[in-house]
């Protein structure tokens, strides 16, 4: 952590895409990767019918030997299969593969070549507004500012993702993303012409036993699978073809107002640990609800609480309750009298469980405040008053104030060699949400 | 007390595992395997189960009274299950549907009403519960929390290599209900 000490919990941290990878296959890839293949991946298919990861199965097929025709051997052939609702590529028509995977094509989009060439003239259009923009901007700012990086200009060149000569694709061929790279200088400026879309007067008739002809249910796409392939939206069963699986993302958070990073995962998919894990609970004192007796309207309750202490030093805790008209206190619906003692937690330590001759610490505690003690965690009580007899949990709040010893902050060399840190004074508030009341 | 009809031999007969529970007039037929603790239960009316049958553990197929007639009314005919071939029953699941097809596969914990009939190569999916009054057309599949329905365009396959493999193995490790082939005489359990 860095200088300041804050906590980040009414705004939300800015969220990054920290790296992506299939949920089946666990395979990690670059994000200008994923991009290109439009966020999904190449080997792994999703079902049309319920959206389940498919299998590949195999069976053995007879099949006449290349030498001799007469003669048939057994040959392994591939099909698509749902484990959950039975699905299999067969169902569409789709043939059989003789390789394990790569086989399988999806079906081309015919409107293809329309699509890539309005791409490219609104790739040309945004490139031109990028250079007026550019040009104005010149006029105005300092000389020794770079041409590109402006945030306008940055903002308009993604928004018909420019690529590059070597992108562009020829007519006819697979579209590929709209991948975000800028445009060279420089570039040849090839005027491209679209022909405006027209109007047709005349539509295809309905089919004459449009209304006469009773429905098979079971051909009958539902809407959630229909758009699921927005290409061709399919009306028939028959025609859902599987879809490559999506990616999934990993994302990284950053402090808004520093640019720190507080939590970052690891890069391989398979593991669940963090490369930065900046998490209030591992600083904050945690409480926790041990026991609630049965709660009376009106009626003073005593509830056990626990303290535990997440450092490593020992930590001191002082409870506060409400103050009338206080802005973060909107839900709670009983009156609290919380402990107005200091509370003392000892440091957590590590290796407590296995060492059975520690001494246990002496810290004198008032038998009606602190339940009991054990390493880092205290019990205390509260008294709680209902004051709403209405159906719905108990609500109380309280404030907790305790001492943060920044130990990750580098120590400062000062002139009387080892200052221990300095300690700074949290508070925070604290709802608990204890049930509904008994009659 | 029970009157059972099965032929138990290794090579023709059920192989039928002796905790299984198995109540009143149920006629289990060649190449159909029960597991343990499955609970195969002839209330109202007798139950035939044809061949090649799988039934797994904690399995219910009973045929019982419906639930307005109280199990001691006269005037109350008794109606017969039948089961065709080549049908699952995987594990867990509960069937009191009277009259079920050939090539059916009924997933773990799915419950099938009394008034359900299965055709052929139906497929009923893990946890559903299909209570309506209908006959299922063939080489349905009903998959899902809402138990969605969809056509497949082949029937699921007869668990051959699953009931050759049980049949050797299971009576390794377990006992198995005995009783005289080919009787006409009911037998006591």
């Amino acid at each position: 952590m860095s200088g300041t000490v804050q906590m980040e919990w009414h705004q939300t941290p800015g969220n990054q895409v920290d790296s992506h990878y299939c949920p089946s296959c666990l395979e990690n890839m670059p994000s200008a990767e994923a991009k290109l293949k439009k966020n999904r991946c190449a080997n792994c298919f999703d079902c049309p019918c319920c959206m389940h990861t498919l299998s590949t199965r195999a069976t053995n097929i007879p099949a006449p030997l290349p030498d001799d025709p007469s003669k048939t051997t057994m040959k392994k052939a591939y099909y698509l299969a749902c484990g959950f609702c039975r699905w299999t590529s067969r169902d569409v028509g789709m043939a059989d593969k003789s390789v394990a995977s790569g086989g399988w094509q999806e079906p081309d989009n015919p409107h293809t070549q329309r699509i890539n060439k309005l791409i490219e003239y609104y790739q040309q259009l945004a490139q031109r507004e990028k250079l007026e923009r550019d040009r104005k901007k010149l006029a105005r700012r300092r000389p020794y500012m770079p041409l590109a990086f402006s945030q306008h200009t940055i903002h308009v060149v993604e928004k018909y993702g420019l690529g590059t000569r070597l992108q562009r694709q020829r007519p006819g061929a697979p579209i590929t993303s709209l991948a975000g790279l800028s445009l060279k200088e420089g570039e040849d400026q090839k005027e491209i012409n679209i022909e405006p879309a027209q109007a047709l007067d005349e539509v295809e008739p309905l089919p004459e036993d449009c209304y006469t002809r009773p429905i098979n249910l079971p051909e009958v796409t539902s809407l959630r699978q229909r758009l699921l392939q927005p290409d061709f939206q399919p009306a028939g069963a028959s025609q859902l073809h599987p879809k490559h699986k999506h990616l999934l993302i990993k994302r990284s958070l950053r402090c808004r107002k520093c640019e720190h990073n507080l939590s970052k995962p690891e890069f391989n998919p398979t593991s669940i640990k963090f490369k930065i894990q900046l998490v209030a609970v591992s600083y904050i004192p945690e409480v926790r609800i041990m026991s609630i007796p049965n709660l009376r309207f009106q009626k003073e309750c005593q509830v056990l609480l626990t303290l535990t202490n997440p450092v490593e030093n020992i930590t001191h805790v002082t409870l506060v309750g409400c103050e009338e008209g206080d802005p973060e206190d909107i839900n709670s619906t009983a009156k609290v009298m919380v402990p107005t003692k200091e509370l003392v937690l000892a440091g957590k330590d590590a290796a407590a469980d296995y060492d059975e001759l520690a001494e246990p610490q002496d810290f004198q505690d008032d038998p009606d405040v602190v339940a009991f003690r054990k390493s880092n965690k205290i019990g205390f009580f509260i008294k709680v008053v209902p004051q709403r007899e209405e159906d719905g949990d108990v609500t109380v709040s309280f404030k907790i104030r305790h001492d943060f010893r920044n130990l990750a902050a580098p120590i400062r060399p000062s002139e009387e060699g080892d200052a221990p840190t300095e300690a700074i004074w949290l508070t925070h508030h604290v709802e608990l949400s204890l049930g509904p009341i008994i009659a | 007390m029970s009157y059972c009809f099965f032929f138990w031999d290794p090579h023709s007969g059920a192989v039928v595992c002796v905790e299984s529970e198995i109540r009143g007039d149920v006629t289990i037929g060649p190449r159909t395997v029960v597991h343990p603790k499955a609970r195969i239960i002839a209330e109202a009316g007798p139950i035939i189960i044809g061949e090649g049958n799988l039934i797994e553990e904690q399995a219910l197929i009973i045929n019982s009274y419906p639930e307005n007639i109280m199990p001691d009314t006269e005037g109350v005919e008794p109606k017969t299950m039948t089961i065709g071939i080549n049908n699952v029953f995987e594990v867990g699941c509960v069937s009191q549907a009277l009259k079920i097809g050939d090539n059916n596969v009924i997933e773990s914990k799915a419950d099938l009403g009394k008034n359900v009939i299965l055709t052929s190569g139906c497929i009923v999916g893990a946890c559903c519960q299909v209570n309506t009054c209908e006959v299922i057309p063939e080489n349905t599949v009903i998959y899902g929390s809402n138990c969605m329905r969809r056509v497949q365009t082949e029937r699921p396959q007869p668990q051959t290599l699953q009931l050759d493999f049980l049949m050797k193995i299971l009576p390794n490790y377990h006992h198995m209900k005995k009783t005289v082939k080919g009787t006409s005489t009911p037998v006591r359990n």
